[in-house]
């Protein structure tokens, strides 16, 4: 339980970000202490710059921490045979922290990587759609929320899990509610901090549900009750006894603790916030919380399902016509995702505003995203992550080039995007890939990690969800159409080029080739992937 | 033709088959837009090279040797791509898939031809339509399910940019249409080839040919899997996205589009779904014969009463492809032969009319309706003499590539489902007459508009493409054994397969 000084070497990245934010708070302080226009410029740019550069940083540690670099090779002489990169890597790689209740393991260090990356994207998407005050606020608030990110991926213990919930929530509310003279801005703070205090008290209590039946089981105080292997051994037990009252008090727990994170990563029916919120707040905001705080709930809700509620007879199975019966969460999930996507795609179907209708995608995507959730095998596992990682990347691109023209043309409606094509062939064709690959096309990573998860539902037995599944995706084709509608085939009201900064076109190019990397050699993931979930206990 | 001996060894003929295109739409895609002469200049280049080497591979193979596993694939390559997933880059090339790969090269060679006059957006539109005929060939040459799906797919798409920046008459409409009817049939292609992996374990078809799925799986995937891609082959009752988009398209992309695309459709449910499950296919295919009877028939009979000129030829398509389409369900050696030769020749002879009807004709007139044309045979004789080559061919004339074509089929059907040939046999009539009286209206009789007397003449790229495309409908009608030996081999261990394993 106690704090070892190895320990702090496993922590180095979460340190960094949290040195680089409270430097980019003080750095702004050190900085022209003025509300003039120029040294607003000033402390923007100062604030943006250590930003970066510390997520860059924080991003390199991770990749030699992970064990990423093996592969590079000069000669004779592997990289981290040098010492210092050696150093790291061993004492990075592996190992939880305070009794379980961090856990380093491959799964963790590929949330990290995903968050810090998204947080980079963000930090340099935010471009002309800049603060208008306090700018180190802004991109300090976006470290925090990525540390939080990191604490629910890493989470083994119930309490450290929600406090990385509400250390990424906080800052989130803050920043979709950002623009505070703009009252759309404003509506999405709002709502989104209602609903999101709304779902960390359902989970609060679904936790302490949790922790009633570990403790009721008397459980040895050897084990942190709190943590999600008492959990899993609690559970167990409360099935192996199915005359006691523990059975129900599971079964609530697991609902509540569902339905709190159902909330945190929008599926239907736990989903009216996220449209609303979606749209009022900044794009940049926008592409970050539909992506790395979505993937971080879907990590946590991997990590807790897996490692705490794995046990047959709580897990259920989502196949219909077999001897088992159709039942436990695997079913719950089936149903929601089922749901969730049919809802996403049909309310996307008549929006007129491109944000809005990304962001009924969205939760279309977290339906797909669902399907590798209806099991705990291997390939399950690997195509949910595989997918988010994919998601990731295309929902950066898209939400990233929707900003960068609403900061051109000053809108995201779908007429704002008329005649795209002509305008900037280039920002044009980014859209059109990233589009593309949400709609499941080949050879984008949109349509690997689509096909896997199929495969992978399918092999859990759940053909009727896989069947659903694929026939909305022809529904979601329409409205992914009418991207291109807009962009190629609609006339352009001038032909005026949209002008991008050097940093946020080479980022957008960057993910795109990302996009199709993914999508044509999903192998080269496929290992460290495979890792993380053998390390979880996926079987 | 066994004309090559050898070709020198190591060389992926296949891959660079369509890595040409490929290349050349990543060339003109870093060209500057004023640059529209190197563009097409570019895309010729890349048009004839890789129909080159389609030719030299046609040229190369060798009928008679053995192949790849036993089979008579030859030329092939294959890399593991995700070993995981039985997944593999596996491209192989037998009697079938050969002349399709050659029709395809012809088709884009004289399409690229005939897309000369294109000046809006010309960067764009032929990187989409070296992007279709990347798709196109891959598929022609995929063993690989996976691989087989994605290169679909990319044929698909380019299709609804085409259609809708380039097109005429509702191209929006036409190419919504025509995306999401295609896009439905992938999604039954996807559950199928779901089903498939997870019984058989990889995707690798040859291998999967060589097993036999349980009698109630191939009942059940069976139609997925054939009705997914009989939707691109415009089968009825999934066919009204066809004419739309026929009608919709450039006229370079209806000769694809026509020409190739809807082949992939009869191709892909020959080597998918009749190859791997033909238990499957002895249960469905009797009442998909039926069906496909509403293509033949009723098809031509609906082009017989259309006012539009490139209406007609759209639903001589439907037609015609369910002639195809009811060969593959007679499923005997025969009907099977006449189903990959009348892809050929209908190929070839739609290309050819879309290239007088919607490039010569339209681009001058710009009017497809029959009333107003008349008299275009003063005007244009070169455009009449194609015509009539082509719609020769159509209506199964002896000496063009249609009538081995036909006559085979009908042979094959025959022999199967006698009735349903004889219903089938209507169609004959139905489509000279069809085919006479938009010759009749658009290009004999008196000159309707005294405008048509200035016409600018046709270029000599629309001769060129015109004469190579009419050259190959007679000489293959000639000489039909050029392609007939090497379909015989290509089909006869499918259709023998179906005979080993019926009445499980």
């Amino acid at each position: 339980m106690n704090f070892q000084i190895a320990d702090f070497t496993r922590l180095i990245p979460e340190f960094l970000i949290l040195a680089i934010a409270a430097l980019v708070l003080l750095g702004d302080v050190l900085t022209r202490w003025s509300k003039g226009k120029e040294a607003l410029a000033e402390r923007t740019g100062e604030a943006i710059a250590m930003t970066l550069m510390g997520l860059g940083l924080a991003f390199v540690m991770v990749l030699i921490q992970g064990g990423f670099f093996n592969w590079v090779q000069i000669g004779d002489w592997k990289f981290y045979n040098f010492s210092i990169f050696q150093n790291l890597r061993t004492s990075g790689l592996d190992g939880s922290i305070l009794g379980g209740a961090f856990v380093v393991d491959p799964l963790t260090h590929i949330g990290r990587l995903i968050f810090i990356g998204a947080a980079f994207v963000t930090v340099v998407l935010t471009g002309k759609a800049r603060p208008s005050n306090n700018p180190a606020e802004f991109y300090a608030l976006i470290l925090f929320a990525t540390l939080g990110m990191i604490f629910m991926t890493a989470g083994g213990e119930l309490i450290m899990i929600y406090l990385g919930v509400e250390l990424t929530s906080i800052p989130l509310y803050v920043l979709a509610g950002y623009f505070r003279r703009d009252p759309v801005s404003t509506e999405a703070g709002a709502k989104y901090y209602i609903f999101g205090a709304l779902s960390s008290a359902i989970l609060l209590f679904g936790m302490s549900l949790l922790l009633g039946l570990t403790l009721m089981n008397g459980q040895t105080m050897n084990a942190t009750p709190t943590s999600l292997s008492s959990v899993k051994t609690a559970i167990e037990l409360a099935f192996a006894n199915p005359e006691g009252p523990s059975q129900g008090v599971a079964i609530l727990g697991l609902l509540f603790i569902l339905a709190g994170m159902a909330y945190k990563v929008a599926i239907v029916p736990f989903h009216a916030w996220s449209p609303d919120v979606y749209q009022g707040a900044p794009t940049s905001m926008t592409a970050f919380i539909s992506t790395a705080s979505k993937t971080a709930g879907f990590f946590l809700i991997y990590r807790v399902l897996v490692t705490g509620f794995d046990a047959p007879s709580i897990m259920g199975t989502a196949a219909i016509g077999t001897p088992t019966s159709f039942g436990g969460w695997t079913s719950l999930v089936a149903i929601l995702a089922s749901v969730t996507m049919l809802v996403g795609n049909l309310a996307a179907l008549p929006q007129t505003n491109a944000k809005r209708m990304l962001a009924y995608s969205s939760i279309a995507q977290a339906g797909f995203l669902m399907l590798g959730l209806v099991g705990t095998q291997r390939d399950s596992s690997i195509s949910l992550l595989m997918y988010l990682i994919a998601y990731t990347v295309t929902n950066l691109v898209a939400f990233g080039i929707l900003a960068l023209v609403e900061d051109n043309v000053g809108g995201t409606d779908f007429s704002n995007l008329n005649g795209l094509g002509r305008r900037s062939p280039g920002l044009a064709l980014l859209l059109t890939v990233a589009i593309l690959s949400l709609a499941g096309i080949p050879p984008l990573s949109g349509f690997f990690v689509k096909f896997y998860v199929f495969i992978a539902a399918w092999q859990e037995g759940a053909k009727w969800l896989v069947i659903f599944a694929v026939s909305n995706t022809v529904i979601s084709l329409y409205y992914y159409l009418r991207f291109l509608k807009a962009v190629y085939f609609a006339p352009a009201e001038t032909e005026e080029p949209i002008k991008v900064g050097f940093g946020p076109g080479i980022v957008m190019t960057a993910l795109t080739l990302l996009i199709f990397g993914l999508g044509i050699v999903p192998t080269w993931l496929y290992g460290v992937l495979e890792q993380a979930t053998i390390r979880i206990g996926a079987r | 033709m066994h004309l090559i001996e050898s070709l020198p060894a190591g060389i992926p003929y296949l891959s660079l088959i369509w890595l040409v295109p490929l290349f050349g739409a990543l060339v003109i895609m870093f060209l500057p837009k004023e640059q529209k002469q190197a563009m097409r200049i570019i895309s010729a280049v890349v048009a004839t090279i890789s129909f080159g080497l389609g030719l030299l591979v046609f040229f190369a193979y060798d009928p008679n040797a053995a192949g790849y596993m036993g089979t008579k694939m030859q030329f092939v390559e294959k890399l593991d791509w995700v070993p995981q997933l039985g997944m593999s880059y596996l491209v192989g090339a037998d009697g079938i898939s050969l002349p399709l790969i050659v029709l395809n090269g012809l088709v884009i060679f004289t399409g690229t031809f005939i897309s000369w006059n294109i000046e809006d957006r010309v960067k764009e539109y032929f990187i989409l339509l070296l992007l279709l005929v990347v798709g196109v060939y891959g598929v022609f040459m995929a063993l690989d399910l996976f691989l087989m799906f994605v290169f679909y797919e990319l044929a698909v798409l380019p299709m609804y940019l085409l259609i809708g920046i380039w097109g005429s008459t509702r191209k929006e409409y036409g190419a919504m249409k025509l995306t999401i009817y295609l896009m439905i049939g992938s999604a039954a292609l996807m559950i199928g080839m779901v089903a498939i992996y997870v019984v058989g374990g990889t995707f690798n078809m040859v291998e999967l040919s060589q097993r036999v799925f349980s009698l109630e799986f191939q009942k059940l995937f069976f139609l997925p899997m054939f009705v997914g891609f009989a939707v691109l082959a415009g089968m009825f009752p999934f066919h009204t996205w066809s004419p739309t988009g026929h009608v919709a398209a450039p006229t370079a992309v209806s000769m694809l589009h026509a020409g190739v695309l809807m082949k992939l459709g009869a191709y892909g449910a020959l080597r998918a779904a009749l190859w791997l499950m033909p238990n499957g296919a002895q249960f469905w295919l009797p009442g998909i014969a039926v069906m496909t009877l509403m293509n033949v028939v009723y098809g031509a009979s609906i082009a017989m009463v259309q006012k539009d000129f490139k209406y007609v030829i759209g639903y001589s398509s439907v037609s015609h492809m369910g002639l195809v389409m009811l060969a593959l369900a007679s499923m005997n050696e025969t009907a099977l032969n006449g189903a990959v030769m009348q892809m050929f020749a209908h190929g070839v002879m739609t290309a050819l009319f879309f290239a007088v009807v919607g490039r010569m004709v339209y681009e001058r007139t710009h009017t497809r309706q029959l009333p107003e044309l008349g008299g275009l045979m003063k005007v244009m004789p070169f455009a009449f003499v194609v015509f009539i080559i082509a719609s020769l061919s159509s209506m199964g004339m002896p000496g063009t590539a249609g009538f081995m074509a036909e006559f085979t089929i009908f042979t094959g059907v025959m022999n199967q489902y006698p009735l349903v040939a004889v219903v089938a046999a209507l169609s004959i009539p139905i489509t000279a007459a069809y085919v006479l009286r938009v010759g009749y209206m658009a290009f004999m009789g008196e000159v309707k508009d005294p405008h048509y007397h200035d016409l600018p003449p046709l270029t000599w790229q629309e001769k060129f493409s015109g004469t190579v495309l009419a050259i190959v409908v007679i000489g293959v009608g000639l000489f039909p054994s050029i392609i007939m030996d090497y379909i015989a081999t290509g089909v006869q261990p499918i259709a023998q397969r179906m005979i080993d394993l019926a009445g499980r």
